[in-house]
């Protein structure tokens, strides 16, 4: 993801309220993080694993924090428990905003990250999570204030998949 | 020492604290306190992450975590996260009783052996997290732990014992222990917790 990307997409998690985001970095998306950490508008919580991602993230939401867990898809295998035993079994608001590796249209794909890749969509369908493919930069206009909407209307996780634009 | 009586020896200093208890601790601490303030989560590997999120989510209200041996060990790499985030306001209780004993025929967990929990939080970065080893020095370091700032992390060696196996099973699901949870953070903080219109 580019810097005019990564500043546009730190704007809009901000203009939806989301005030809380764990991560574990990875390669795509990292340009977020130092944006997030200069404002003092987020609290910005590093963390070892994506499973702690996922429950810091709820207990956070438990206390009235917006949050989002920033991680790569992988991660998503790494916290499917957490994710079903903690925030969907709770019913928890939380943002999941993943980078959609090894996905077809990721622009830095490689033996790496496909085998994986083709299954996230396919894990996130066996949760039981709704999510959004952000493959083209306009879609973030409108992209994270719905993906938000929706997190709060439905009270579960809902997880952007970035890929495309957001890979380069 | 038993985890029953720790518990018990724990009630009076819970107050407006909130409470969040993994698996196997939940059963004897959801008997003993009714407090609107506990989050039962049924689940191990859970709690200390969950207890951390509200811990830094709420920096000026003391949490209070109960787990287990098991459930650390399921989580060990929650360690190394507390001692870098070093959140001043949770305090952390492990009952280790050496087993899995929810399995209902009683393994060992690695505390058993050699793994030394209060040593690899040490290690972490939780330069406070001790082990004890009788109800006298759970109660005074349990005490200091809940009245002194900072983060706490005490370790009670605890007996085996097999009460949660044939214990009464709340009817309150965990959705409804959720809405009683946020319920009271939201009258207790004056705060809405989750947004959106009905």
């Amino acid at each position: 993801m580019n810097q005019e990307l990564a500043e546009k997409t730190v704007a809009q998690l901000k203009n939806a309220s989301i005030d809380f985001v764990t991560y574990l970095p990875e390669t795509r998306l990292s340009r977020i993080l130092p944006i997030l950490e200069k404002d003092d508008f987020f609290t910005l919580v590093p963390v070892a694993s994506e499973a702690e991602a996922v429950t810091i993230a709820s207990g956070a939401a438990l206390v009235g924090k917006r949050p989002a867990c920033y991680m790569e898809a992988t991660g998503l295998f790494v916290s499917a428990y957490n994710l079903l035993l903690v925030s969907m079994r709770l019913g928890i608001p939380l943002l999941l905003l993943i980078s959609h590796v090894g996905n077809c249209a990721d622009q830095k794909n490689s033996f790496r990250f496909a085998p994986t890749g083709v299954r996230t969509e396919e894990q996130l369908k066996a949760l039981h999570i709704e999510y959004q493919v952000m493959a083209n930069a306009s879609d973030l206009n409108t992209g994270i204030a719905d993906a938000v909407r929706m997190m709060h209307a439905l009270k579960q996780p809902f997880a952007l998949l970035f890929t495309g634009d957001f890979t380069v | 020492m038993n985890r029953r009586a720790c518990l018990e020896a724990l009630l009076p200093f819970v107050k407006d604290q909130l409470v969040v208890a993994s698996v196997s601790g939940q059963w004897v601490w959801g008997q003993l306190s009714k407090h609107e303030g506990n989050l039962l989560l049924g689940s191990m590997g859970n709690a200390l992450g969950v207890g951390m999120g509200l811990a830094l989510g709420l920096p000026h209200r003391q949490v209070i975590v109960i787990e287990s041996d098991g459930s650390v060990l399921l989580s060990l790499f929650n360690l190394p996260t507390l001692g870098t985030l070093h959140p001043d306001n949770l305090k952390v209780f492990v009952f280790d009783n050496e087993a899995y004993s929810g399995s209902r025929i009683s393994r060992p967990s690695a505390t058993a052996a050699k793994t030394d929990i209060a040593a690899i939080a040490r290690d972490s970065g939780i330069e406070r997290a001790v082990t004890v080893r009788d109800l006298g020095n759970f109660n005074r370091e349990m005490s200091s732990t809940i009245k002194e700032p900072g983060l706490g992390f005490v370790v009670a060696k605890v007996e085996e014992t097999f009460e949660h196996r044939n214990a009464e099973r709340s009817d309150v699901d965990l959705m409804e222990n959720k809405y009683r949870f946020v319920r009271y953070v939201e009258r207790t903080e004056g705060k809405p917790i989750f947004l959106g219109p009905g």
